[in-house]
């Protein structure tokens, strides 16, 4: 913990760097929010709990997304607790719209913009037919890379725009090829022509990148991985690499390999509880309630309607209804 | 000779009668001079005459004569023309001096009959002649009978200026044309021709009948200046609709059977004649309506004859009885009509203004992302198609219908409508209507609540009021009312209770979700559905339901700290009360019972309460209230910040300097104990000063 290269930093650096600042203005907001409800039970308790759930990665649960998106470890808490939430409509092996992802994700953050699930979903689809399906694994990744590194992508994307376009960031020496002099502003993976840009020319434009700015970015060793094997990438490409890439997955740490992508026996164990609870708990009802015909909404009574109501704890004749679909 | 059917029977109106038509053929000495040449023929009765039962017919009374005529004619062929020429005997010409009867006589031309200028009674019955000419001469000609010939045009006529009975039956003649001279025509007989127009006749102010049956007539008018006219036969035509009858002011017989008529309305001039007694409608379609009886009748009150058949007083009372009955129907549905046009106004005001309201929404949503467009949106320019396809239901409006909708001097932009069991919502104005005193009854008898272009987070804040008007509201249906997101249906939870749950596609997107149906059966498992957008709920669609999200509410509940616990719950109960004291006149009694409602609620599946919906305009609102606060708390701790800051630097400097100082502090120590005397008297001096 007293590590020397800690105590070389000086103060708001070190905090900045932990993000503390951002934690502790948080938690005093909320205490502030809800006076009236935490003073019953202690400031310090708050506290514990807040800094815990923090540890946990529960603290961005139904948060604002301007506090969702403050730190990477808020990131990389909400990635994770999107998982767990979900991954059993992964496991069902539906596949959904993009709409349908941002609306699962607006279940954990209201607020959750819509671009960037858009974004999200170009790397899947490639950039093409923003309608299709997909699955819950490629949305999941893709969308990791994306909120995660948005900063860093935003960068990228000026960055491939401008290679595309003839102009090399890096050097003075203007391109001898003829192709940057004549060509115009080509749109992205313009078919007839060369695809893309250099993968190498590319990478060295990152590592700049990466030197230069302080927001994360994925460590460059794994980049260059990514891009060993390719002579020519296209942006998506090289997104749809990273996204792929599992190296870059256990650096951030937020979810499991594409392969455990569907296990979590834990939450399986929890959730198999709940389904008998809930079997349990309609079977129940269907003790205290009226059966209705057997084909469905049967008409009732103004007077029973009230009177069921208010007491529905009077037992009725039970008549068995449900059937298990062959 | 007149054939009989056409001698006017003396009826009550027996002053169209001209006596010098009567021809009272000699019945009894009628020398049978004539042999016949050729076989007998029978006389045989034209079957489309009119057939009178009152009427007498005299052809028997002709039958021996006219079927004997023809003996002694000669028909020289001349060799100056092709007409042939007629001759006959003296004898002949002084017996039958006025009449000549060319009957069968096989011929296709009219022969020129000269030397008999007195003629009054012309025969050409049963021949095959194409034309009429050659008897012009004949001007002292009062009837031409040429029935069923093969006569295609009306002709040479011109000089028949006494003609009074012109029979031109069963030919081919397709126009009425050139009567203009015969001003004293009495009977026109063209029935089975080719005729499709009434014309020319309009001189003929003393025909009394005019037999026009089975032609081609599609329609009847043009019938003024026939002053005289008693009979008109039409039947057999095609005729659609009946014009310029009460411009007749003798006719008295008119049949109209086996025609096109399909209603009063097309022969509705009838009714203005007061002449008419005897009327025929057979064989129309007019005649199989249910109201064709007394409606005639009722109309027409001075009719004495219908279909041939006696009208009795009993059949008028009946038809006044009938009629006025119809009459009330008519008023009724013309009531139903009314309201029912004015709903489906009220609901296209509402859809249009609903479409107006989401281009609106959409062009500002587009012109926040581009930024830059050339050409400007405009939001009040709305093209032919709009954004919802509301089916407009195009009914044919009547006259009085527009007339009355006319008066409507407002518009509304809303609609609310009880229908038995099912209250109709369109339009945001409806949802005010909440308010309003439902009678208990009225009120208790509603199952089914049904909302239509009304946004979903305005009907979100109405749904405690609903709650508590009307309590046995089981089944919520949903149609163009901007559900988006799977979160919005966890706004419905703080209902009672709901058993059925119809979200129409249309204007509702999140029907196009895969999952929409598992998350409500899961957010409201608590209501135990029983059919969502009418298919049943089984168990295996709950427990795919709670497979699907269950972990969902697991992390929403046990995961979350207490403190979140109770401060989203607590929201969502503010929130609520904030919604009940918006509105007017709230009991506190009812306060109590909520408290007591949402208690039990939440008891009931505590790991679903914090799913919460907010409305965006609350949640933005909310999102407003904190950046105060968020920047207080920033200064707060960046004061809190510098002051650890300053005094770690302070720590951190002492640390540095600490040995140094403790050195000097013992070097100071060590120097002042060095001369015990001197320090004594140190310390001595220093306890005095103090005092």
């Amino acid at each position: 913990m007293l590590s020397p290269e800690r105590l070389a930093l000086p103060d708001y650096e070190y905090l900045a760097q932990r993000h503390v600042l951002t934690y502790m203005e948080d938690a005093v907001c909320q205490l502030l929010e809800n006076r009236e409800d935490i003073s019953q039970y202690g400031i310090a308790r708050f506290f514990t709990e807040y800094f815990n759930s923090v540890c946990q990665g529960t603290h961005i649960l139904f948060r604002e997304f301007s506090f969702v998106q403050a730190t990477p470890h808020n990131r990389v808490s909400f990635l994770r607790a999107f998982w767990r939430c979900f991954r059993t409509v992964g496991k069902n092996g539906d596949l959904l719209t993009m709409k349908e992802y941002h609306c699962l994700l607006q279940l954990l953050c209201p607020d959750f913009p819509l671009e960037l699930t858009q974004k999200a979903a170009r790397i899947v689809l490639m950039d093409d037919a923003m309608d299709c399906l997909m699955s819950f694994s490629d949305f999941l990744f893709a969308f990791q890379i994306q909120f995660y590194y948005s900063e860093f992508l935003d960068s990228v994307a000026a960055i491939y725009e401008d290679l595309l376009s003839g102009k090399n960031p890096n050097t003075v020496i203007v391109p001898t090829s003829s192709s940057g002099q004549h060509r115009q502003r080509p749109a992205l993976g313009e078919a007839g022509m060369l695809e893309g840009v250099e993968a190498s020319l590319f990478y060295q434009c990152l590592e700049n990148l990466c030197d230069r700015h302080k927001y994360s970015c994925p460590p460059p060793a794994l980049v260059k991985e990514a891009l060993s094997n390719v002579q020519r990438l296209t942006f998506y490409g090289f997104l749809m690499a990273l996204s792929k890439h599992h190296g870059i997955n256990q650096a951030l740490g937020a979810l499991p390999d594409k392969g455990d992508l569907m296990h979590d026996p834990a939450m399986d164990e929890e959730l198999e509880r709940l389904v008998v609870r809930s079997k349990l708990h309609r079977t129940s009802r269907q003790h205290r309630a009226k059966e209705p015909g057997a084909f469905g909404f049967q008409r009732r009574e103004k007077q029973e309607a009230l009177e069921r109501v208010s007491s529905a704890s009077v037992p009725m004749p039970y008549h068995y209804r449900w059937e298990p679909r062959e | 000779m007149i054939p009989g059917k056409y001698r006017s029977v003396s009826g009550r109106a027996a002053n169209n009668v001209n006596c010098g038509l009567h021809l009272v053929i000699q019945t009894s000495s009628l020398p049978e001079k004539n042999k016949v040449r050729f076989k007998k023929v029978e006389f045989k009765l034209n079957k489309d005459t009119s057939s009178f039962p009152g009427r007498l017919l005299q052809h028997d009374l002709e039958r021996n004569y006219s079927s004997r005529q023809g003996d002694h004619i000669n028909l020289v062929s001349s060799s100056l023309s092709s007409f042939p020429i007629l001759q006959r005997s003296s004898e002949e010409k002084i017996l039958y001096s006025d009449r000549l009867s060319l009957e069968r006589q096989k011929l296709t031309v009219c022969p020129i009959i000269n030397g008999e200028d007195h003629l009054r009674l012309l025969n050409f019955q049963h021949n095959f002649i194409t034309r009429i000419q050659n008897i012009s001469n004949l001007q002292k000609l009062i009837s031409l009978d040429l029935y069923d010939n093969q006569i295609e045009e009306i002709s040479g006529l011109s000089t028949l200026r006494c003609l009074r009975v012109l029979l031109l039956g069963k030919n081919r003649i397709k126009k009425i044309s050139n009567l203009e001279n015969l001003k004293s025509l009495d009977v026109l007989d063209l029935h089975g021709n080719q005729i499709t127009k009434i014309e020319n006749i309009n001189h003929l102010c003393e025909l009394r009948v005019l037999n026009l049956a089975r032609n081609f007539l599609s329609h009847v008018d043009n019938l003024n200046g026939l002053d005289s006219l008693t009979e008109l036969n039409l039947r057999h035509n095609q005729i659609t609709f009946v014009r310029d009858v009460d411009n007749l002011p003798c006719l008295q017989h008119l049949f109209l059977s086996f025609n096109n008529i399909s209603s009063f309305d097309s022969v509705s001039c009838l009714a203005d004649s007061s002449s008419l007694s005897d009327i025929t409608f057979d064989g129309n379609p007019i005649a199989q309506e249910s109201w064709y009886k007394h409606t005639v009748l009722q109309n027409m009150m001075q009719l004495r004859q219908l279909d041939m058949k006696r009208i009795t007083e009993e059949e008028r009372r009946m038809a006044s009885v009938l009629a006025k009955k119809e009459e009330e129907k008519k008023r009724e549905s013309h009531k139903q009509s009314l309201l029912k046009e004015k709903r489906r106004l009220t609901i296209n005001n509402v859809a249009r203004q609903w479409d107006l309201q989401q281009q609106r929404v959409a062009n500002i949503a587009t012109n926040e992302d581009r930024k830059d467009s050339d050409s400007p949106q405009d939001p009040c320019q709305i093209d032919g198609s709009t954004l919802s396809a509301f089916p407009e239901e195009t009914g044919p409006l009547d006259s009085g219908l527009n007339n009355a909708l006319q008066g409507l001097s407002v518009i509304d932009t809303y609609l609310v409508e009880v229908d038995g069991d099912t209250l109709s919502l369109y339009g945001s104005g409806a949802l005010e209507s909440l308010d309003r005193n439902w009678s208990v009854q009225t009120a208790g008898m509603i199952t089914t609540v049904s909302f239509t272009f009304i946004e979903f987070d305005e009907i979100v804040q109405v749904l405690p009021k609903l709650k508590i008007k009307f309590p046995n509201s089981l089944h919520l249906k949903f149609k163009e009312t901007n559900l988006v997101m799977l979160q919005q249906f966890n706004a419905l939870a703080q209902l009672r209770r709901i058993d059925q749950l119809t979200i129409d596609p249309q204007g509702n997107p999140v029907v196009n979700f895969t999952l929409w149906k598992y998350y409500v059966l899961f957010r409201l498992s608590h209501f135990s559905m029983q059919k969502i957008n009418g298919t049943e709920v089984t168990q295996n669609d709950m427990i795919m339901a709670e497979r699907l999200f269950g972990i969902l509410a697991h992390v929403a509940s046990s995961e979350l700290p207490q403190y979140r616990l109770i401060s989203i719950l607590g929201d969502a109960r503010k929130k609520q009360f904030q919604y009940l004291l918006e509105s007017k006149g709230k009991k506190p009694g009812i306060i109590n019972e909520e408290n007591n409602d949402s208690k039990r609620l939440v008891g009931e599946n505590t790991n679903r309460a914090t799913l919460n919906y907010t409305t965006r305009d609350f949640y933005n609102e909310k999102l407003e209230e904190i950046k105060e606060k968020k920047k207080f708390c920033k200064t707060y701790i960046e004061d809190l910040v510098k002051e650890a800051t300053e005094i770690n630097m302070k720590n951190e400097a002492l640390q540095k300097l600490w040995p140094q100082m403790f050195i000097e502090l013992v070097r100071d120590a060590v120097i002042e104990i060095r001369n015990k005397n001197s320090y004594m008297k140190l310390c001595l001096q220093q306890i005095t000063d103090q005092k």
